[in-house]
């Protein structure tokens, strides 16, 4: 009898697979997608089975046209199965408007819109464009060198910017219904309390479903956190550096708020657009963030700085998701120079004296 | 894992009707042969001397006729082996043994007695002995950080008096008056024992002996982790530990020094662990160098029938090599016959790298592993040697998290050979 030859080690870790971790994310997105399916109503999951779909069948695809093979031997093992393209998917789903108007094939009852044809469309759009042009063309998971559902949203966000205007909220559990303008895009930047507690349980409208509800992206969070699929620190850093900028630039420099009413425009300004969604779950993603902890640390400074950059001086009201895809570019920059010394690092000078 | 032999007495494996020992048994050069075909030896008579400055003597480990001389596999590639019939009388030839020895006796007895690292690398012992910086701290690594091995705790708790006295006559060679032991904190009773065996006879030879308590943390047993663990010193990149004044022994190197200073015994045999779901009855044994795996086996029962047993690794599950039939030779550094079925090894196939990172959050040496195996892979082994491949100790922490199962440490050992080539 003979047995496997192979490299040690010759056991690994149980229950850790490319495919868990992709699952956890999943699961991580769950509250967020109940969230975003209350407030701004079944719209919700319908983009989100598109984007699915689109997703997971673009991937097969084109990885099978890239290996020139279509045999049942490249679809096994096509990287599609490992669960991450439903995360671009759920991504890309909660970072689009419930509904778009973009040819007008939207089935319309009365005031209501029941089915939106036109959403779908640019749904599989942009899971195309995540999945073929940000992931696959670089050479699949891991390494594409921008989140896809991050560059999709902003893909989408400039082609089709007439028709991204925010929902509104459909004003469940009693709740008023929101207006559909976000806080970050409306003229007057009231910080009452009523504000506050909207932005902070998500009823407030938003070109993005998904990032509304801070309780929601806060379970998600510490549910990530405690698996250790993210580093518990990078969304913190991002957080209080955003908040850090929003006093300094749009409470200071722009608004010139007194000290009370400055520091309630920062928590606004954190818990308002895509700041905590994207900190969260695609500023953490693998591929796209540096791998040690000071790269990180850079990383997530620019990421803050750049967004409320954006924010408070550029044209756009909202910045997050190009802060992210700014400092993705960045990521290769920041593993070629910051990486950590090995253990019992001496120098260059003890090294020439022959130690 | 370790639960399947830790608390098993160490047994005597009978000496089989043949052994096959071969002639590399060590690091360096193979021994020189010094018996032919149809010579009779004896136990402990010299088969094969040293040959060079770094190389080691090796003994028959029984009584009998020099059957065959002839190339055969070992775990890590092939070497002369020296086949001997076993007629069952056991004579043996000792050396003279030593009483009180000094500082030069201890060591040129080691160095014909044949003593190696016996934790796996099989360094020869009386070279490490002699450093060239002068050194203050002996460690005697017990750490025994790999899963499912065993023979050193035994060892500490079977034969903790021979033990402790090893470790003097090591701590004499180096002309030192304390020696630290260092366990990991999941054997709890070797260190109660050996603390309180060390405390009695300090008094007869003037030799501290300090047990060090260490985290239980793999690779807590990785020499220059075992160094910083206790002294908190760090060895630098590049060099051995003597450049930090630190010599660190195995247990069971401590254990033969004993045997042949004090009663004159070559290193013949040593205690190995045979274990895995894969083995009948897994045991911790005395077992003759050149005892072939397959009679090992035998001993302990066989392989189980109901598992289907995949991987026969000489070593632990994270370190050890695997090897293709029960024809290999035991050793002087086998300190482990580890059978996997294949619901303990790992038998999925690698996937893409995520980028996770985890890897270099495990990294003991704070390398980067997951772009020195795609540098590596891509053929640029400069920039592999800038994320840390030439400091990578190969212990397969790296691997063992990685949710891709990517063969990084694979990966590595082929990027430094071919490094190795280059430089030549």
């Amino acid at each position: 009898m003979s047995y496997t030859v192979s490299s040690s080690p010759h056991i690994t870790e149980k229950n850790n697979s490319t495919r868990r971790i992709m699952l956890d994310v999943l699961i991580a997105l769950i509250p967020c997608v109940i969230a975003a399916t209350v407030f701004f109503g079944y719209h919700v999951l319908i983009n989100l089975f598109a984007c699915a779909i689109a997703c997971m069948g673009t991937e097969i695809l084109t990885g099978c046209i890239i290996k020139k093979s279509f045999s049942r031997d490249s679809l096994h093992s096509s990287t599609a199965f490992d669960f991450s393209c439903f995360v671009t998917a759920t991504i890309l789903a909660l970072n689009l408007p419930a509904t778009m108007n973009v040819w007008g094939l939207n089935i319309v009852v009365g005031a209501a819109t029941v089915f939106s044809f036109d959403t779908v469309i640019v749904c599989f759009i942009g899971s195309i464009f995540a999945i073929a042009i940000c992931k696959m063309l670089f050479g699949g998971i891991g390494r594409n060198f921008a989140n896809p559902a991050c560059t999709a949203r902003i893909f989408l966000l400039l082609t089709f910017a007439s028709s991204f205007v925010a929902s509104q909220t459909l004003g469940s559990f009693g709740f008023v219904a929101s207006t559909g303008a976000t806080w970050l895009g409306s003229q007057y930047k009231l910080t009452d309390g009523t504000t506050l507690f909207n932005l902070f349980i998500g009823n407030v409208g938003s070109s993005a479903v998904g990032e509304t509800c801070v309780i929601a992206i806060a379970i998600g969070y510490v549910y990530l956190s405690l698996r250790k699929i993210i580093d518990w620190r990078v969304p913190l850093m991002i957080v209080a550096w955003s908040a850090v900028f929003a006093f300094l630039f749009d409470a200071t420099i722009v608004q010139q708020l007194p000290l009370d009413k400055g520091l309630l425009n920062a928590l606004a300004n954190v818990m308002s657009g895509g700041l905590l969604f994207g900190s969260v779950f695609m500023a953490t993603d693998y591929a796209t963030s540096p791998n040690t902890f000071p790269g990180n640390c850079i990383y997530c400074f620019g990421i803050a700085l750049l967004t409320m950059l954006i924010r408070v001086f550029a044209a756009y009201p909202e910045g997050m998701s190009f802060a992210i895809l700014i400092m993705n570019c960045v990521v290769p920059l920041i593993d070629k120079y910051v990486y950590p010394k090995p253990f019992g690092y001496i120098g260059n000078k003890n090294k020439e004296r022959g130690l | 894992m370790k639960a399947l032999t830790e608390h098993l007495p160490v047994e005597v494996m009978p000496a089989p009707s043949q052994v096959s020992i071969p002639l590399v048994q060590h690091m360096g050069k193979a021994a020189r042969p010094t018996v032919a075909v149809g010579d009779a030896v004896k136990r402990g008579q010299l088969i094969a001397e040293r040959d060079g400055a770094i190389g080691s003597n090796v003994f028959s480990s029984v009584s009998g006729v020099v059957k065959e001389i002839d190339k055969k596999v070992t775990p890590t590639g092939s070497a002369l082996h020296i086949v001997i019939e076993n007629d069952g009388r056991d004579d043996g030839v000792y050396f003279e043994p030593l009483q009180n020895p000094t500082a030069r006796q201890v060591i040129d007895r080691i160095a014909e007695a044949g003593i190696v690292g016996m934790g796996g690398a099989g360094f020869p012992t009386d070279v490490k002995l002699t450093p060239k910086n002068a050194v203050d701290t002996l460690i005697i690594n017990a750490a025994e950080c790999e899963p499912y091995i065993t023979c050193d705790n035994r060892i500490m708790l079977d034969y903790t008096d021979e033990f402790l006295r090893g470790v003097r006559y090591l701590a004499t060679a180096l002309g030192l008056k304390k020696a630290y032991i260092g366990i990991e904190d999941n054997k709890a009773e070797a260190i109660e024992l050996v603390s309180d065996a060390a405390l009695f006879s300090e008094e007869e030879t003037g030799i501290e002996v300090v047990v060090c308590a260490l985290k239980t943390h793999y690779p807590q047993g990785a020499e220059k982790q075992m160094i910083y663990a206790v002294t908190g010193r760090k060895v630098p990149v590049g060099a051995i530990p003597s450049a930090v004044g630190v010599v660190v022994c195995n247990v069971h190197t401590a254990l033969s020094t004993y045997y042949a200073v004090k009663e004159g015994e070559p290193l013949y045999r040593r205690i190995m662990t045979v274990t895995g779901e894969g083995i009948v009855n897994p045991k911790n044994i005395w077992v003759r160098t050149g005892t072939l795996y397959g009679d090992v086996i035998d001993f302990c029962g066989g392989l189980r029938q109901d598992r289907r047993v995949v991987k026969m690794i000489n070593g632990g599950p994270m370190m050890g090599t695997t090897v293709s039939g029960s024809t290999v030779s035991c050793t002087k550094t086998t300190g482990c016959l580890l059978l996997l079925t294949d619901s303990e090894a790992s038998t999925l196939s690698p996937s893409a790298c995520i980028n996770c990172g985890r890897c270099a959050k495990v990294c003991p040496m704070r390398l980067m592993p997951m772009y020195m195996d795609l540098y590596a892979r891509g053929g640029d082994i400069d920039t592999a040697v800038k994320y840390g491949l030439s400091n990578c100790i190969e212990c397969g922490c790296c691997a063992f998290v990685c949710p891709a199962k990517r063969t990084l440490v694979q990966s590595f050992r082929l990027a430094k050979k071919q490094l190795k080539g280059r430089k030549k």
